[in-house]
């Protein structure tokens, strides 16, 4: 049986040895490199290391989701290009740090419910790793969502792409601070669990309150108020350059008998 | 070829570039030669440009898709970076790409045996040769899936990991390979149409969309129907997950 020589585990005749190699701790000074490999490898060890109770940290975190959602919303923007280009990546990372602005307090209060005995600053750190995590998995879904921006014209197509992305990236987001909250003493899944809730609702209304995203519009954002299912529901037949007003004028146009500019035999 | 068809997976501990290259040279040139067979009955030259373009597909698809693999490979615990990530999928197309190169031979009999795609039997020769390519394309790729997932379960610590990471990696891989294989359409030249390396307008539309239409059109237009059957495959994968992962949770000795 071979085995690596730096691999602790006995060798089994049955089951061959995992040759994954152990991770090597975080720096006591993480770099950003050492922050990047931490959230994805070792929450557990990043939510016990010191350096969630600085500041610096949650800023590096809060730079990471903000940098990866700006490409991310770059990439959606490519679906209607035009002002978009600038002004989804513009809504999108603003309305992140929105939600996680208006999500803290509720974090905090749900997280201590869970029993967590973690300072204010770290909770601030771990919403921030968890949000840099989200912003990643965005980061890495992008290309392939860029290819099919220049492929469809559906609004519904690109929206459950989007929608379906931004929901696996915030699985594994909400499993990093799962990890890392129980590190910090949380041990009842109940009360995080309906903070997730409260947090997925609040970015999915989010995607209607900051309107037009992936569509165009006239202005940058509307007043309109409107539940984010009902929404999706009305756009979700639509295609770019063809919306229900410009349907109906079309409808209008074809079918004389519906057009009171058409005069009737 | 041993090392290539049955990876250890000591050579997933610290891949080299060079090592890379070795695998997606193999790969590329497993399925540039099958490709080339694939494209040969509708004209020889329709054989080169396939010999280009599926080669093509899986390099786009593992360049589209690498950060999203490697991310995924970290965060699903299976001790896999960017650069061993690009490794392992590298060797499960060099499987798939080297059983396909090694039928080229009899593909290649195959498109010089079956009628002309100008003869009174076109239609049914390009079915039947349709039928023929997806049969040996299926084979090749179940048989590299099953030998990634081995060698995954080989290099992570437990099985329900490994089988996380095959299915994660398997979904992106296949829906984005799905869209860059109707991108690059045709592959196997329909008899009518003129041959081309790329349709025109190729951006345009998308596979998924084309799939939608057909299961709506099949469905008597009862969109509500095929949502349903979609949402209930869903939840069925879903639920053989989390079996999976309860079954598997214990790490092995």
């Amino acid at each position: 049986m071979n085995q690596e020589p730096n691999n602790p585990i006995p060798a089994n005749p049955a089951t061959p040895p995992p040759l994954a190699p152990p991770p090597e701790p975080i720096p006591d000074k993480p770099g950003m490199r050492d922050l990047f490999e931490a959230l994805l490898r070792r929450p557990a060890e990043l939510a016990r290391h010191s350096a969630c109770d600085e500041g610096s940290t949650m800023l590096r975190f809060a730079l990471i989701a903000v940098v990866s959602i700006l490409v991310y919303g770059f990439v959606l923007g490519t679906f209607a290009y035009g002002k978009q280009l600038w002004a989804a990546p513009l809504k999108l990372g603003g309305g992140l740090l929105f939600a996680g602005l208006i999500c803290f307090p509720s974090f905090y209060i749900f997280s201590s419910l869970a029993g967590s005995r973690a300072s204010a600053s770290k909770m601030a750190a771990l919403l921030g790793g968890m949000l840099a995590l989200a912003g990643l998995l965005l980061l890495g879904f992008a290309p392939a969502l860029w290819i099919f921006a220049q492929g469809t014209a559906s609004f519904g197509f690109m929206g459950c792409l989007a929608i379906a992305s931004w929901l696996i990236a915030l699985l594994f987001a909400f499993k990093f601070l799962r990890t890392a909250m129980g590190e910090t003493g949380a041990s009842q899944k109940a009360p995080l669990v309906v903070w997730y809730v409260i947090f997925l609702l609040v970015t999915l209304q989010l995607s209607t309150s900051l309107r037009p995203i992936l569509g165009t519009s006239d202005k940058l954002l509307t007043t309109e108020k409107k539940f984010f299912l009902q929404h999706w529901g009305e756009t979700m037949g639509e295609t770019l350059g063809e919306t229900k007003e410009a349907k109906k004028e079309a409808e209008l146009s074809s079918d004389p008998t519906q057009n009171p500019f058409v005069p009737q035999r | 070829m041993h090392g290539i068809l049955s990876p250890s997976a000591s050579s997933l501990t610290a891949p080299s570039g060079r090592e890379i290259a070795r695998v997606a040279l193999i790969a590329a040139v497993g399925f540039g030669l099958y490709g080339l067979t694939v494209g040969w009955w509708r004209s020889p030259v329709m054989g080169a440009y396939v010999a280009v373009k599926m080669p093509l597909l899986i390099a786009l698809t593992l360049a589209f898709n690498g950060l999203l693999n490697g991310l995924l490979g970290m965060l699903l615990g299976s001790g896999l970076g960017f650069r061993q990530s690009l490794h392992a999928l590298l060797s499960a197309f060099a499987i798939s790409g080297v059983i396909l190169g090694s039928v080229a031979p009899v593909t290649f009999f195959l498109a010089v045996n079956v009628p002309a795609p100008d003869s009174p039997q076109a239609a049914s020769a390009h079915s039947g040769y349709l039928l023929a390519h997806v049969l040996l394309i299926g084979l090749a790729g179940v048989t590299g899936v099953v030998r990634l997932g081995k060698l995954l379960e080989s290099y992570c610590s437990t099985k329900a990991v490994a089988r996380m990471t095959l299915a994660a990696w398997l979904a992106g891989n296949a829906f984005l390979g799905m869209q860059f294989s109707w991108i690059l359409r045709p592959f196997f030249g329909t008899p009518k149409l003129e041959v081309a390396f790329l349709r025109d307008e190729p951006m345009q539309g998308s596979f998924v969309e084309a799939v939608w239409g057909s299961l709506v059109r099949v469905g008597g237009g009862l969109e509500p129907v095929v949502y349903f059957f979609i949402t209930g495959a869903v939840a069925l994968v879903a639920f053989i997950f989390i079996q999976n992962q309860k079954t598997n949770k214990k790490p092995r000795p």
